[in-house]
């Protein structure tokens, strides 16, 4: 995925700038009740990210949605989960050095049984047989996790267009998954460039796809969707990084709302 | 001022409940049987109304509303959902805002008999106990979806067990709403009357929904 910036410390001065232009009037300090609520809600750019937000709806609902309902209808089922089965398996080198910089060598040990097995028996990761003949599921991990893990706040809330919710640490995590990944440096040329293309494209949709009846039924019933996506996110985020219930299909990206999307329950 | 005398005697009553501590093994498997007991009737009984299509809409949304009166604790939840704006609100609107949580309740279900047709429900493989309450596993599984995992927080109120939370995914539902609501009246500059007109809105729309998903 070439998704970082050529200039990414411009970015992330304007990212600043933009910040301190759309800061959050703080809360009576006199109110104990409400400066609880605004450090829960941890998100001291609200004005900044109500824009971003409705910067994302503009194009959720002209270009992202209406491809992954498209894409819904007319891709089968068992292809689409083929096609997830493969973008997970592709994610393999970023959950296998995640799981072993948190020190979790069995986990780690799954994480490659899996990409060994679904990459020949599974047919270049078409088929999750790790899952369905060996009882391994996969999970997801990821840089964002690893530096919670390790003690790295979560720092204020963003809400990224495209990419969803997210928050500093997340988003370097992101940015060291896809600096970090093996096939971001894997050969040049056009082919190459071509794949790579495909696979970031395909994780778009396919995420979103994964979404369409959660987010629809966010807009339809919730009073405030911004402020049910961020504590939604939060919570889950904070599930993911305790490594706690159900395992995330290895498909699920980091950040934004990949977090954690189409988890199959374990029987 | 009221607060500090309240919390002194949470803490009595902490002290007080040490020496029964010793006995709350036994006591806390119990608790989780009966936790899990009861969701695996609750549950049987909601999805025997959601499917009920014999039926008419009224009748179900009563078989339904019936249900979820018993089995959730929709006292307790709307006033945690409320959070600090229940004490900032005057008697009347608390009184509107019940009435309202838990028509949103209802209407929430009743809104989508159409999707919830052939819906089954198991239980999952965890029961884990926390401090307080029990969260009791279940999968979800309807027609041409997939199966998907939701908790219940099972809590003792008033002796009985009853549902005090929902979570999905590790998002949990009360927690969401409550965020939900207080974005709602804090955007309008602290008015519990513009929450109150919102949720009036809301059920208006999940009615007519309802009317659709026929």
């Amino acid at each position: 995925m070439r998704l970082m910036p050529p200039n990414a410390p411009l970015l992330a001065l304007a990212l600043a700038v933009a910040l301190l232009a759309g800061c959050a009037t703080r809360p009576d300090p006199a109110d104990p009740d409400a400066v609880a609520e605004f450090e829960q809600n941890n998100d001291p750019a609200e004005p900044f990210n109500r824009t971003m937000y409705d910067v994302h709806q503009g194009i959720d609902r002209v270009v992202l949605r209406p491809v992954a309902s498209a894409y819904r209808g007319v891709v089968p089922q068992p292809v689409r989960t083929g096609i997830r089965n493969v973008l997970g398996n592709l994610r393999t080198p970023v959950i296998l050095a995640n799981d072993m910089l948190q020190g979790e060598p069995r986990r780690a040990g799954d994480t490659l049984g899996r990409f060994v097995v679904n990459t020949t028996l599974g047919v270049a990761g078409i088929f999750d047989v790790a899952s369905s003949l060996f009882g391994v599921r996969g999970h997801t991990e990821d840089y964002g996790q690893t530096l919670a893990r390790w003690g790295v706040g979560e720092g204020p809330y963003l809400f990224i267009p495209v990419l969803g919710p997210s928050n500093p640490r997340d988003l370097t995590g992101f940015g060291l998954g896809i600096a970090g990944d093996p096939l971001t440096w894997v050969g040049q040329g056009v082919a190459v460039d071509v794949l790579t293309g495909v696979r970031g494209g395909m994780t778009v949709v396919d995420t979103r796809e994964s979404l369409l009846d959660a987010l629809d039924d966010v807009e339809r019933t919730s009073l405030d969707p911004y402020a049910t996506l961020r504590s939604a996110y939060r919570q889950r985020r904070a599930a993911e990084i305790r490594n706690a219930g159900q395992a995330a299909p290895a498909a699920a990206g980091g950040t934004g709302f990949g977090v954690g999307t189409g988890v199959t329950p374990e029987r | 001022m009221i607060r500090f005398p309240r919390r002194s005697l949470f803490a009595a009553a902490g002290l007080l409940a040490l020496p029964a501590l010793g006995l709350a093994g036994p006591a806390r498997a119990q608790d989780n049987a009966r936790a899990t007991q009861f969701i695996q009737a609750t549950g049987q009984e909601l999805v025997a109304a959601l499917n009920d299509t014999r039926a008419d809409l009224a009748t179900r949304r009563q078989k339904v509303a019936a249900v979820l009166r018993r089995a959730v604790d929709i006292e307790g939840v709307g006033r945690f959902i409320l959070g600090r704006w229940w004490r900032q609100a005057t008697p009347q609107q608390q009184q509107e805002y019940m009435k309202l949580f838990e028509e949103t309740l209802i209407r929430n279900l009743s809104a989508r008999f159409g999707e919830y047709q052939g819906v089954r429900f198991s239980l999952g493989r965890s029961q884990q106990r926390t401090e307080e309450d029990v969260l009791v596993n279940t999968i979800i599984e309807r027609p041409n979806t997939a199966p998907f995992s939701l908790d219940w927080r099972v809590s003792e109120v008033g002796g009985q067990p009853r549902v005090v939370d929902v979570i999905a995914e590790g998002t949990s539902l009360r927690l969401t709403q409550r965020s939900e609501y207080s974005s709602v009246i804090q955007r309008n500059n602290g008015s519990i009357q513009a929450l109150l007109q919102a949720m009036q809105g809301q059920i208006a729309q999940l009615a007519q929904r309802e009317q659709q998903s026929r």
